[in-house]
């Protein structure tokens, strides 16, 4: 594995999809590998491959014939749950780019929207309260996490209006203080309500992250970026380091 | 009649051209055709700039048959109303323009800004008591002299200049991008498919009073550019009723391919989507205001 230099910051911002800001719509990034949708200018790929490509997989592909992908698909480091009108190309395009610990399965659930639906980090998860009870099963089993149904600030969409990662959370900015205190519980993680791409609540469709890294629409704001940064605690973030950390755990499987 | 500006909530949409901005704005997707007018005009147009809004209301009862929906009864009130442009409409604004220059990537953002800043002319359409802020309609004109040294101008100026192949044209277009910029406006309209037309002559009227309010300069070349619809058969269907007048009316135009992912209706599945550049003398928009507010009325 080649060394990584550790910055100080660890966001990127200014990317756009084509005209839209809506990073989280067209990809999904976890700390094993990061999905990113086919079209789009090359500068929107190539952002995500120049920071990751030497730490975890950065691979192209859509969903059900889509470029939508971040707002279908939810997954983690254990594995990556796709919606059940994916094609068998793409499930096995999906298989073969993903390192082999990562579980990918096509569900039967009929909120197809996955990444709207659900939300989670490598511990746990929160669903859509309207979410078949199969489905909470298969996340808590291919995933690997605890699985809760709510709704956040009153929207059942779960999927998109937060975004969390195994160190901290950015919530809808219209979430109470109670509501706060009470998912920050659930998740073990520090939260803050806030907004994206310039005062847009829809937390998730306009950025995506992971432990050590955030990529946020062109619209974000400098007053956005930095709480970003800190209730993520990208700053000191070192990827080698959480890495390796996650390596080792997965040494067993290599034959 | 004064009315104070509601507290700001951004209601941000996923893209892939969203269509509708509210359960309201669902609910008018959903109407057919046919439908009754009735008129209520409050006329509050203030003219200072200090002042924060002007308005007019219009009260429009649409009633039609929704074969589809049977719980819904087919008739829904709108109220919508005028405003000047305000940082709130950001997101409501900009996701109108979004394919405003097909897919190229540029400086939407800026463009938007720039329409927002400029309080003094240019209508924001939205409902009266709106939540989600929806932005149902944008009307402005944007002076490309003054605006020239914005990054996005120069990529719309360069985008506009690409698109034209007509050798005789292009040098009409060049100059008025150029040397004449400080005379030419950029006439930038949008709206939500299915906005009621009856809207469109007092938003009309009411950016070209403002232009005249704003600007003591008579001989104003209004550059336009629009959307259209045009077929392979030479029959040409305007996506918008007011482009049939202001094509009639041009000095000359030239039409561009559309790749943006548009909407086509049922009657409009056989018509190739494609765009107009058009050059209107100022001259001539009293008689595109008289000719839109017939249009509108008698149909």
């Amino acid at each position: 594995m080649s060394t990584i230099t550790s910055l100080m910051s660890r966001i990127f911002a200014g990317l756009q999809f084509e005209n839209s800001c809506d990073v989280g719509v067209f990809s999904k990034l976890t700390n094993a590998y990061c999905l990113v949708a086919i079209g789009g200018s090359e500068n929107f790929y190539s952002t995500f491959e120049s920071e990751l490509a030497d730490v975890i997989p950065v691979v192209k592909t859509s969903i059900a014939g889509t470029r939508i992908i971040g707002r279908l698909c939810a997954g983690n480091k254990n594995g990556l749950l796709v919606p059940h009108n994916t094609t068998d190309q793409e499930l096995q395009h999906l298989r073969n780019s993903l390192p082999d610990q990562v579980v990918v399965q096509r569900i039967e659930e009929k909120l197809s929207a996955l990444g709207n639906c659900i939300a989670c980090n490598d511990h746990v998860a929160l669903t859509h309260t309207d979410l078949d009870k199969e489905t909470e099963e298969i996340i808590a089993d291919v995933l690997g996490i605890e699985v809760f149904r709510q709704t956040i600030a009153g929207n059942i969409l779960v999927g998109s209006y937060c975004a969390f990662s195994n160190r901290g959370g950015l919530v809808h900015p219209h979430t109470s203080i109670e509501d706060l205190d009470e998912l920050s519980t659930l998740l073990q993680v520090p939260l803050v309500a806030g907004t994206i791409n310039r005062g847009s609540e829809v937390i998730a469709a306009g950025m995506t992250v992971n432990d050590w890294t955030a990529f946020c629409g062109s619209d974000t704001t400098a007053t956005e970026l930095s709480v970003i940064e800190s209730v993520f605690k990208l700053r000191e973030a070192q990827p080698s380091a959480i890495v390796d950390e996650m390596r080792k755990s997965l040494i067993d499987t290599y034959v | 009649m004064e009315m104070p500006r509601k507290p700001a909530r951004h209601h941000r949409l996923l893209p892939v051209r969203p269509l509708t901005f509210s359960p309201f704005a669902r609910s008018v997707a959903r109407v057919a055709t046919a439908y009754l007018v009735k008129h209520h005009m409050h006329d509050a147009m203030q003219q200072s700039a200090g002042d924060e809004f002007k308005e007019k209301l219009k009260n429009i009862d649409r009633q039609s048959e929704s074969s589809e929906d049977e719980e819904f009864d087919g008739v829904v009130q709108a109220d919508f109303a005028f405003f000047d442009p305000k940082p709130d409409d950001f997101h409501g604004v900009k996701t109108l323009l979004q394919s405003y220059l097909n897919n190229k990537q540029w400086d939407l953002s800026g463009f938007v800004d720039l329409i927002l800043g400029q309080t003094t002319v240019g209508t924001v359409v939205k409902l009266e008591d709106d939540e989600d802020n929806g932005v149902f309609s944008i009307i402005t004109a944007l002076n490309l002299g003054r605006y020239k040294d914005h990054k996005c101008i120069t990529e719309l100026k360069e985008f506009l200049l690409n698109l034209c192949h007509e050798k005789d044209k292009i040098g009409n277009l060049r100059s008025l991008l150029g040397d004449e910029a400080q005379k030419v406006g950029l006439l930038v309209s949008q709206c939500v498919v299915n906005l009621p037309p009856e809207l469109l002559p007092p938003l009309y009227d009411a950016l070209f009073d403002e232009i005249s309010w704003a600007t003591e300069d008579e001989h104003k070349n209004a550059n336009q550019k629009r959307s259209s619809s045009t077929d392979k058969d030479e029959a040409f269907v305007y996506i918008k009723p007011e482009d049939e007048i202001l094509h009639k009316l041009s000095m000359w135009s030239f039409l561009f391919p559309l790749q943006t992912q548009q909407v086509a209706t049922h009657e409009l599945k056989n018509y190739q989507l494609t765009g107009i550049v058009m050059a209107v003398k100022a001259e001539d928009i009293s008689s595109f205001r008289q000719q839109l507010h017939a249009l509108i009325n008698e149909s």
